[in-house]
């Protein structure tokens, strides 16, 4: 059996890999209205103002986060998710959303919805993470579940309807600071 | 240990009521970004109270979460707590003595 074989045979048992900290950094472009989010590994999080074509991006906050790729402990095979810049609970605010609706698709299972967020909030681009990332992450967080009726179900978070009205929780250290 | 087994034996308030899990080890930190990366079954002991932690507790499935230094949860809170079934507790004293307690209560 060839490595390559040997990898797609595998029963994967997923580790995090790669773990490092940084802080999630939001910015939105007054222009058009789109927001970007990208990860930064800076002990100083930019908070700059910039152009970039016809967008001009202004710093809309920051929060203490950290990013990681999963790795199998049997194969060695590493996904990388780079794309993934924060998980978020779908606080089932919206029943038009994508995702309040990829919550109601688990009959009989207690699911609760993570949104991997990518980069492009606004998804101007049309790109989101790879349907690769989102697999290994719902094998990697269902693994190991204590209640056998609890289901974690993970989402791109194209599926979010709207940016603005969203009440989900970002898994980020909000408000860390305020803490004493 | 079971969940309920420590809060008999240590003493702990309880905050709310919930699925009764197995311990299987201890994690101690006040950063949401740290703890999704632990594994199932730990016990969680943190200063923060806010929603946010609630919901990386429940990714990783906790067995339960303890505050420390007497942080009290708020009502929002320990209803998004109840709807995961994670158990909230309380301890009085800091995080140190809160270690040094479940050590000897045998939570390894």
């Amino acid at each position: 059996m060839t490595a390559a074989n040997a990898k797609a045979a595998c029963n994967h048992k997923w580790s995090m890999s790669n773990v490092r900290g940084g802080y999630l950094v939001i910015e939105g472009c007054f222009h058009c209205g789109n927001k970007i989010s990208f990860f930064s590994a800076e002990p100083v999080p930019p908070i700059d103002e910039y152009r970039e074509g016809d967008h001009f991006w202004s710093h809309m906050g920051n929060f203490q986060a950290s990013k990681f790729d999963l790795k199998c402990d049997k194969c060695q095979k590493n996904v990388p998710l780079k794309e993934v810049m924060a998980l978020m609970l779908c606080m089932r605010c919206n029943p038009e959303c994508g995702v309040f609706k990829a919550g109601s698709q688990e009959k009989g299972q207690k699911s609760w919805v993570y949104v991997a967020l990518c980069a492009n909030t606004s998804h101007a681009s049309g790109k989101c993470i790879a349907t690769e990332g989102i697999r290994v992450l719902n094998e990697y967080f269902n693994f190991g579940l204590q209640d056998r009726s609890k289901k974690i179900v993970v989402v791109p978070c194209e599926l979010r309807k709207s940016v603005d009205t969203c009440q989900g929780i970002v898994l980020a250290d909000v408000g860390l600071t305020e803490l004493y | 240990m079971k969940v309920s087994e420590l809060v008999k034996k240590g003493g702990f308030k309880a905050f709310n009521e919930c699925v009764d899990k197995e311990i299987l080890g201890v994690y101690i930190s006040d950063m949401v970004s740290d703890i999704i990366g632990i594994g199932p079954g730990n016990l969680l002991v943190t200063l923060q109270t806010h929603k946010n932690l609630i919901a990386a507790a429940n990714l990783v499935d906790v067995a339960a979460v303890v505050f420390s230094r007497g942080k009290t949860p708020t009502e929002d809170v320990i209803a998004l707590a109840n709807k995961a079934g994670i158990g909230l507790l309380g301890f009085d004293g800091d995080t140190w003595t809160l270690a040094k307690k479940l050590y000897e209560l045998g939570v390894r």
